[in-house]
């Protein structure tokens, strides 16, 4: 065994913060799988997820939601969904693939991304001034998702709850998307 | 501008990046005798025409799907828009029924 | 001097005092006041000079529309200069000064140049400047540029924030006049998502400044009653001091919020902000501006437009003058006489350019001309009298004219819209096509009558909602009382013998218009760049028409036969600063920052940006006061021991699918079918034109499963072109990718100890012996106890080396360790420099040498693209002219004099040769001083250059100057047979 240890950190170190009426949090301990369809395996893979997440696969721009893990799958482009789950281990895969075996080729991307949860009365002010996607309820409920871009930064938005969004963006360009939302949240105060 | 995505709704165009031409979906036969003239044409030779045109954006910012958007030039209007994967597919489909015939 | 022509209250706050200075002087207005409204009730007509001949003038209007009063706001940095007065909101300690002068406002040394009017007619700058040609540069260029210009910019940086945002309705409704206010009201109620929004601060339009009653109550009063109705849906949204600027593709609006402009300070919050307003309906309901009518010397100060002298009167309480005279050729002009005169204002004379009785009772004591025509006025500073071409001459210190009314058309004309004329009305109505999802409502639309007004906006509100799905209330339109608005075209006083304005903020005279026609300047557009004539930053909202009218009758041509210019974005100025938004220094793009960054920064690294991604450049340690000092110890330690470097940045492609290598095999131009697992190949990518894309290798983790590198700065491209490929050229395939760039961090371990360090930290079920893991093998493995990792045994720099690759978030850990197990071999880091030297060492290509215009045979990779196989490029790869005998290669070169310094971007020509572009045999892609070598050495791409080993040519540098004696030599100037980086 090797006499050194490596430490694992996150993008934001477990940033948070609160403004009026709106609150920003690093959201850690989930963990990104793509889940990419192989060619006519659409069938083979919805059974897989039935019978392990006890899901469907979720037509573009809105989530299923396991209580497994709790899961949620959503569309990223053509035949490839993220699958986000609770999990703070290095294989993340290796529990997917435990799940659903050979019905899809998956890709750890729990490393790509910094997760950012806006959440409060305010948190739609803020996001009007970054986030080019209409986010009113009426077109953008509860369990929708969309991928767009912030900021010249490509990121996906997810409608959490009410009055509460998670942003993925990519994790290289962190404090830029962070300084986004921060410099939102003091504009808007 | 505003794509109207076939699976995504309407986008701002800030998301897509610009191509050309649809005929690049088109891509010669790299065994045929006269290849390189093909491949020249192909290359080279596309209509750049004032009104409807067929053309490849790519969501880049988005689901990364490529678009075949039909697109007035002079006045922006788009007409429709097609999964351009789906359209391969289809040409593909095609070519090979005839080929069966 | 206090208010001393303020009447009464209108609709301003007299309770609330606000002081304000002007020049210096201190003055007192009330809230609710614009600027313009507290000089005028302060006494002031006079407020500026004018842009070419310094004349005096005054508030003219009472909107946006100003072509006079612009004034100097704010101090310091915070100087805004051509702010009009009309729509600046008064704030406690307020400070505006006048423009455009030399000396007082009132004793303008400038002044001359009206003196010289006739030298400074049409086109001036084009026949004056001509000759002699050397006076431009010296002389003419100089004096103009300190001459022309109105106010003065600060010099100093904006010290105020901007945002941007983004809005989305079903119905946006643009002016909240009579007619935007029934248009929401209707959609509002309806349920739709309006927006709502207004340039003024309070919203009613017009309805604030007319007399007129709307549903048996005072317009302003149903107009504040309709805004509470608004105010309390969830639905809609009210924007005040909000501009729509610009109507673009699909229904997309530009809108500028001035957020902070009527208060003291922003307080660092946004001044201003940018919206870009997604609409289904936008319903444009901006109203209609007034226009002059020219006569000579109708520029002086106190000549006015009739509709604002009335709304200055009616809305603030501010009288323009003690006998206001009126000139019309339309009933709306007897307004300003009747309402004055209820107010008790005396009215010198109506006149009415048109014959026959007056259209409304003659307010008493008004003298009343018919068929009367203004030739001049008098009075320096401000009109003092009037003469009329009868001979009579009349005293009045306020000149209301009235020339009719122009629907604001501009924002149906952003896109393909070209308005029509309407002769009943004398003006240009929207026409043609409408920009996507446009409507009109009226005085916009040329319904001019507030009762129409009123019904319209409502009609539409209904309309546009009722289209999107939505059901409507039953409720009625407002309703007001009916009024009169004929009008007969009147332009232009033929008699008068004075200069006659039509643009005031360029100083555009009527003669100026005929001068240009003389000249045989026929079309509008031609006239307009000609004159000058509504180029100004009002873009001639009251000049334009009556200008085009004047065309008309020199050509003898109707007025819609003559034409009309149309308009652009933005309906009125926008800031610079407000369209970059946060988009300034540090926050002008994105950056990215690799796993080590934070450990770099505590080393003193030096960072250079490439992309977005900033990458340590070198890393600089005690001592060392050159950059080469610490490049040059960095490449030898790594050379003689080891050295690491972040290479994150390199895209990384994760490729899976039963069709992956296949895929693979069509997108690199050499072969990658039959790649073994657990081997890394490097693979060459062309364009479909066979010119060199971009390289980099591919290693097979499992039949399935290819994990991908390109360069640093293609990354984002060559996935695009592969998504290109597998959707639209294969999409039979099953392939699929991901980029994994952001998931690895990746360090390059090179130097002949790299395996003894990386054995320091692999876990010990992993041999990464040479045997074992020879030379391009990959794996899977893991690390310090169980953490993935990947593994490729691949070289850039020559040497022995490995590229490891952890999970990020293990990234900053891993380098810190890496070098702390490292200390026993004298490890080093090293920066983009050293990396840069090392492959220039080992003749490796990279951003330089793939340069767009080169091929793999220029690379003397030519023998690499495979004939047997289809992939991109490999076709025209072939042509005839990318394989001429003489084509170029890439070589090394040495300075035949060690001493000397190589410099990328020379050109080589042979020995003798005059330095030209017949004679010219390529060019130095690369340069680096090599501490190995101890001199300069460089790669570059000269003719038959494999074939000419030995061969001395010269690198010559026309641009820089100077050239130097150069070898040709092997590429690979570093272990050239390979043997370190197989150790």
């Amino acid at each position: 065994m090797p006499d050194y240890t490596l430490t694992a950190n996150t993008p934001l170190d477990g940033f948070s913060r609160d403004f009026v009426g709106v609150s920003i949090c690093e959201v850690n301990e989930r963990a990104i799988v793509s889940v990419a369809v192989p060619k006519d395996g659409e069938e083979k893979l919805a059974n897989a997820l039935a019978s392990s997440y006890e899901i469907e696969l979720p037509k573009a721009g809105i989530l299923s939601a396991a209580s497994l893990d709790n899961a949620v799958l959503f569309s990223m482009a053509q035949d490839q969904y993220f699958l986000v789950f609770d999990y703070a281990g290095n294989t993340a895969t290796s529990v997917v693939r435990s799940h659903l075996n050979d019905a899809a080729y998956l890709t750890d991307q729990s490393d790509s991304f910094v997760m950012i949860r806006v959440s409060g009365t305010n948190s739609r002010s803020l996001l009007e001034r970054i986030c080019p996607l209409d986010i009113h309820p009426s077109v953008f409920p509860i369990g929708s998702v969309a991928r767009t871009v912030m900021e010249h930064l490509g990121t996906t938005i997810i409608h959490e709850a009410e009055d509460s969004f998670l942003l993925l963006s990519a994790r290289s360009s962190t404090y830029s998307f962070l300084d986004a939302i921060e410099t939102s949240a003091v504009n808007i105060s | 501008m505003i794509i109207n995505h076939p699976l995504l709704g309407p986008r701002d165009a800030s998301e897509f990046v610009y191509k050309g031409d649809v005929s690049l979906i088109d891509r010669p036969d790299w065994q045929a005798d006269n290849a390189a003239e093909l491949f020249h044409d192909y290359l080279y030779l596309r209509d750049n025409p004032a009104g409807e045109h067929r053309e490849l954006w790519y969501h880049e910012q988005g689901d990364r799907s490529w678009l075949i958007v039909t697109r007035n030039t002079l006045t922006h209007d788009i007409t429709n828009v097609e999964l351009a994967r789906d359209v391969a597919l289809a040409k593909q489909a095609n070519q090979s029924g005839r080929g069966e015939k | 001097m206090s208010q001393i022509n303020r009447i009464d209250s209108g609709l301003i706050d007299c309770a609330q005092k606000l002081n304000f200075t002007f020049n210096g002087q201190t003055l007192e207005g009330f809230a609710g006041d614009t600027l313009a409204s507290a000089l005028l009730a302060n006494g002031y007509k006079m407020v500026g000079r004018s842009f070419k001949y310094h004349r005096p003038r005054g508030i003219f209007s009472a909107g946006s529309e100003e072509p006079n009063a612009l004034i100097q706001l704010r101090s310091g940095a915070y100087q805004e200069p051509n702010t009009r007065a009309t729509v600046t909101e008064l704030f406690q300690g307020l400070e505006a000064t006048s423009q455009n002068h030399r000396g007082s406002l009132k004793y303008d040394f400038m002044a001359v140049n009206d003196l010289f009017s006739s030298f400074l007619s049409a086109g001036f700058y084009y026949k004056t400047f001509m000759w002699p040609k050397a006076f431009w540069e010296k002389i003419y260029e100089p004096v103009i540029r300190a001459a022309a210009g109105l106010g003065r910019l600060s010099g100093e940086d904006d010290p105020d924030v901007y945002d941007k945002g983004f809005l989305h309705c079903d119905v946006l409704v643009v002016g909240a006049g009579p007619s935007g206010l029934s248009a929401a009201l209707s959609a509002g109620r309806a349920g739709a998502r309006v927006i709502l929004m207004d340039e003024d601060f309070r919203m009613g339009g017009r309805l604030n400044a007319e007399t007129l009653s709307v549903n048996d109550q005072s317009g302003h009063e149903w107009a504040t009653q309709a805004t509470v109705e608004l105010s309390a849906m969830d639905n809609v949204r009210l924007m005040t001091r909000t501009t729509a600027y610009g109507a673009y593709d699909h229904g997309v609006i530009g809108a500028l919020e001035r957020v902070t402009d009527h208060l003291v300070s922003s307080h660092n919050k946004p001044r201003q902000i940018l919206w870009r307003v997604y609409t289904k309906r936008t319903i444009l309901c901006a109203g209609s501006t007034e226009r002059p009518i020219a006569f000579g010397n109708n520029d002086r100060p106190g000549i006015m437009l009739a509709g604002a002298v009335r709304a200055y009167v009616n809305r603030w309480g501010a009288l323009p003058g003690k006998r206001v005279a009126v000139f019309t050729n339309n009933d709306d002009g007897w307004r300003t006489a009747i309402d004055l005169a209820e107010k008790g204002v005396e009215i010198s004379a109506v006149i009415d350019s048109r014959d026959g009785q007056p259209p409304v009772d003659v307010p008493s004591g008004a003298t009343v001309i018919m068929g009367g025509r203004i030739v001049d006025t008098h009075g320096r500073h401000g009109i003092r009298s009037i003469t009329l071409s009868n001979g009579q001459n009349i005293p009045t210190d306020c000149l209301a004219v009235s020339g009719g009314w122009s629907p604001n058309v501009q924002l149906t004309c952003h896109q393909r819209g070209r308005p029509t004329w309407r002769e009943d009305i004398a003006a240009f109505v929207p026409g043609g096509e409408l920009p996507q999802g446009m409507m009109v409502a009226g005085a916009a639309a040329g319904n001019f009558s507030l009762s129409s007004v009123l019904q319209d906006g409502h009609d539409l509100g209904n309309m546009a909602v009722s289209d999107l799905g939505f059901k409507l209330t039953k409720e009625n339109a407002a309703i007001s009382e009916e009024e009169t608005i004929g009008i007969s075209a009147f332009w232009h006083v033929k008699e008068s013998k004075a200069r006659a304005w039509l643009d005031l903020q360029n100083d555009v005279t009527v003669k100026d218009v005929k001068l240009s026609h003389q000249e045989g300047f026929r079309s509008v557009e031609h006239l307009k760049r000609y004159t000058t004539l509504g180029m100004a930053t009002d873009q001639g909202k009251t000049a334009n028409i009556p200008a085009l009218a004047v065309m008309a009758e020199c050509t003898g041509k109707s007025i819609p036969e003559t034409g009309t210019t149309i308009f652009r974005p933005p309906y009125t100025p926008v800031a610079i600063g407000a369209l970059a938004g946060r988009a300034r220094g540090k926050d002008f793009r994105p950056s990215r920052l690799t796993p080590s960054h934070a450990w770099a920064e505590e080393q003193g690294a030096v960072f250079v940006e490439t992309g977005m991604w900033y990458r340590a450049q070198w890393f600089p340690k005690s001592g060392e006061t050159h950059w080469r000092q610490s490049v040059d110890r960095e490449v030898t330690q790594t050379r003689a021991s080891v050295g690491i470097c972040d290479v994150t940045t390199l895209g990384k492609i994760d490729i899976q699918g039963k069709d992956a290598a296949a895929f693979l095999n069509k997108i690199y131009a050499n072969a990658f079918a039959k790649l073994p697992v657990g081997k890394v190949r490097y693979g060459i990518m062309l364009r479909e034109d066979g010119i060199m894309m971009d390289d980099g290798t591919s290693a097979r983790f499992s039949d399935n499963h290819f994990v991908m590198t390109t360069t640093t700065a293609n990354a984002v491209g060559v996935f695009r072109h592969m998504e290109f490929c597998r959707q639209c050229l294969w999409p039979e395939m099953d392939v699929h990718l991901i980029s994994s760039t952001e998931q690895y961090a990746q360090f390059a371990v090179a130097g002949p100890n790299a395996r003894k360090l990386l054995q320091k930290v692999v876990d010990n079920d992993h041999d990464i012996s040479n045997e074992a893991f020879p030379f391009m093998a990959c794996g899977e493995i893991t690390v310090c106890g169980d953490i993935p990792a990947r593994l490729f045994r691949i070289s850039f720099s020559g040497e022995l080396a490995y590229e490891i690759a952890v999970p990020t978030r293990y990234g900053d850990s891993l380098v810190r360790t890496l070098m702390a197990a490292g200390e026993e071999f004298d490890v080093t880091s090293y920066g983009t420099e050293a990396l840069g030297v090392m492959r220039i060492e080992k003749g490796h290509a990279a951003g330089n040498e793939l340069n767009g215009q080169t091929t793999a045979q220029d690379l003397g990779m030519g023998r690499m693209v495979s004939k047997k196989k289809d992939c991109i490029g490999n076709t025209l790869s072939e042509r005839e002219s990318l394989n001429k005998n003489d084509g170029l290669s890439l070589v090394g070169f040495r300075p035949v004099n060690p001493s000397d310094e190589l410099k990328a971007g020379t050109h080589f020509l042979a020995k003798g040769k005059t330095a030209n572009m017949a004679n010219d045999e390529g060019w130095m892609s690369s340069v680096a001083y090599s501490p190995n070598l101890g001199h300069s050495i460089g790669l570059g791409f000269i003719k038959q250059g494999s074939e000419r080993m030995g061969e001395v040519v010269r690198a010559a540098d026309p641009l820089r100057g100077g050239e130097i004696e150069v070898e040709i030599v092997s590429a690979h100037f570093i272990d050239p047979e390979g043997e370190r980086l197989r150790a």
